[in-house]
């Protein structure tokens, strides 16, 4: 059809069915008082049907919460760790792992799972070696990550994104603030080390959204 | 400081509740006062009224006109569907005002000329949607099919427009192809309707209102340079954006299940599953700003709220006025607790007493939409809609801009210190 028989006959329907939306007698009021040839044509005693059914309407209730995570597997790089729980330092930084092997998660914040970012930080390395997200930094778009739950349940995280930040800089907003989505934000240290401090000058960040 | 401008805010929209809508807030008798003479131009939504100011405003007006698009265009086809030209003549009438509010707002963005061209798309956008439901009422195929051929070709040219309008900012066939999906929901939901599928009808009408939103964040952006674009989707942005549309979405859904009132159980039931859904995930973003605790409590002051509504709704459906009394006085109740719960989360920074007229006004537009539904007056219902969804985007906005003042205070402080020896750095 070409554009301007197309906008003749767009008009043509847009009046007839401003005037007369279903070819009906203008006698039919109200939201189901007739219908000569729809499918949805409505007795009087379906409009009591749906007062009775209002009178029983009970909302949502008993919010039952997300059981905490207590293992994380990243197959890619060969992680399987069960999560210690991590509240806040003094200095209101996320507290970090008290053992090099085991990786922990904030538990002042999401739920994997949960609307929010889950965020779950494991050091890179120790003195005497690798630690358990050595190879954090190897993650790429489209790499797994499962997190299992004290329940038995599980769920599970695509990664979008492996982002290298200066700690000076650290994008807080992007790895603590509330978000509706459920996302997963796993932390270590990269970077150069810092021999005077005894600590890396940046941390790894890889961001994860649920699997859908 | 901040929080006495807040506080003037909040006051500020209650007030313009009051004084824009007249019965809404004056009259809580159920008494209808007569509609105004143009419904037209009642009502109009505060994004598309004047210009916006910053570009997060624009992303703000885009999503909520076009999530009242998707539902004002879902009700329409439904009139047609059921045959009932009345409300179907209002809801066409609120879906043209919605349009016009549209059209200001892409010539703000995107200048007068491409707003002509948008409006030209956007009729034929309009026009099509009605043509499909009139196909699927008449139970013809034929016309079925050439309507959803012109509305897929109504979903290209707007991705052609786009593509243009925004310089090349956006791809032709990624614009196009979220309205493909938008046309795809409004179809499938008309369809599933006439079967009496309700169930399916309303779950497909919330994903295409949720989906607007996506939409309207993505038309907003695509007027910007990518430098400000950045700034309109930053974290803070999506949480404002995500609990506009719940708290959108909640006063939506308990119209349609207060005009489900009056249809059959199967239809009511449908229509409350979604009330129910919206409570659930209302309760979910409670929980990532709060706590589970936090969030249980706020679960249950809202499921009061919303049963106490549809008791009122149940009430003067069946006419009774004591009934409606009952309800009235419970939902007072429910309202100073509600609002009591949310001055606690943002530790005071909102008071109590304007929160409760907020949610005073809230509950009021639904008392008088439900009563002008009631007594057929389909163009007084429209205008409560409007601006009850109106005024919930408000209480929306300044309530989040209290919890993010909050919340923000509230955050890990910097990086972790998270390694240990220094080999890291030194690995091949």
């Amino acid at each position: 059809m070409t554009a301007g028989r197309r906008r003749l006959a767009a008009v043509a329907g847009a009046v007839a069915l401003l005037v007369l939306p279903t070819g009906c007698s203008g006698g039919r009021e109200g939201r189901y008082a007739g219908v000569s040839s729809t499918a949805a044509t409505r007795a009087p005693e379906q409009e009591a049907k749906g007062l009775h059914a209002a009178r029983g309407f009970r909302s949502v209730r008993g919010y039952r919460t997300t059981p905490v995570p207590v293992r994380v597997e990243i197959p890619r790089i060969a992680v399987a760790s069960t999560l210690d729980r991590l509240g806040r330092a003094r200095d209101r930084t996320v507290e970090v792992p008290s053992r090099w092997e085991v990786a922990g998660w904030y538990a002042g914040g999401t739920r994997p799972g949960d609307p929010g970012s889950a965020v779950i930080l494991g050091h890179v390395d120790s003195k005497s070696g690798p630690a358990v997200f050595y190879r954090l930094g190897e993650l790429r778009r489209g790499d797994a990550v499962t997190i299992r739950r004290a329940d038995g349940s599980s769920v599970r995280f695509v990664v979008q994104r492996t982002e290298q930040y200066p700690k000076r800089r650290f994008p807080t907003d992007d790895v603590y603030y509330p978000t509706l989505t459920p996302a997963l934000r796993l932390v270590t240290c990269g970077g150069q080390f810092n021999y005077a401090t005894g600590h890396y000058r940046s941390n790894v960040i890889v961001f994860a959204t649920i699997e859908r | 400081m901040r929080s006495r401008t807040s506080l003037i805010a909040l006051i500020t929209f209650v007030v313009a509740t009051a004084v824009g809508c007249g019965p809404a807030t004056a009259d809580r008798s159920g008494s209808s006062a007569p509609p105004p003479q143009d419904h037209q131009h009642a009502v109009r939504l505060a994004a598309g009224a004047a210009a916006p100011t910053s570009p997060r405003q624009l992303r703000a007006g885009f999503e909520q006109l076009l999530g009242l698009h998707a539902l004002l265009a879902v009700r329409q086809m439904r009139s047609v569907v059921t045959a009932a030209p009345a409300f179907g003549q209002a809801a066409g009438v609120s879906l043209q005002t919605n349009t016009d509010e549209l059209t200001r707002l892409v010539s703000s963005a995107y200048g007068g000329a491409q707003a002509d061209r948008f409006t030209k798309l956007w009729q034929h956008h309009l026009v099509d949607l009605l043509a499909y439901a009139k196909a699927v009422a008449g139970n013809d195929p034929s016309a079925t099919n050439t309507a959803r051929s012109a509305l897929l070709a109504d979903a290209d040219a707007y991705g052609s427009w786009l593509a243009g309008a925004s310089k090349g900012r956006v791809q032709a066939d990624d614009a196009g192809a979220g309205v493909r999906v938008h046309v795809q929901e409004l179809m499938a939901q008309a369809d599933a309707y006439a079967a009496r599928d309700y169930q399916r009808a309303y779950r497909i009408e919330r994903q295409a209102y949720e989906h607007m939103f996506t939409a309207g964040a993505g038309l907003a952006k695509a007027s910007l340079t990518p430098e400000v674009a950045v700034g309109v989707d930053t974290p803070p942005e999506q949480l404002r954006s995500a609990f506009a549309m719940l708290l959108g979405e909640h006063m939506e859904l308990i119209v349609d299940a207060q005009r489900a009132t009056f249809a059959g159980g199967s239809e009511f039931r449908a229509a409350a599953a979604q009330v129910n859904a919206n409570t659930a995930a209302l309760t979910k973003a409670m929980a990532a700003l709060v706590g589970p605790a936090k969030a249980a409590e706020f679960q249950s002051a809202w499921a009061n709220h919303v049963e106490g509504l549809m008791a009122y709704t149940a009430a003067a459906a069946d006419n009774d006025q004591t009934a409606k009394t009952v309800a009235k006085q419970n939902l007072d109740g429910f309202a100073e607790r509600l609002a009591l719960y949310f001055s606690d989360i943002v530790k005071n920074v909102l008071a109590a007493d304007p929160l409760t007229q907020a949610i005073t006004a809230h509950d009021t537009h639904l008392i008088n939409h439900v009563d002008a539904y009631a007594a057929k007056d389909y163009p007084k219902a429209q205008e409560m809609e409007l601006a009850g969804y109106q005024q919930m985007l408000a209480v929306a906005n300044t309530l989040v801009s209290a919890i993010q003042r909050t919340v923000k205070p509230q955050l890990p402080a910097g990086g972790s210190k998270t390694g240990g020896g220094g080999m890291a750095c030194r690995r091949p």
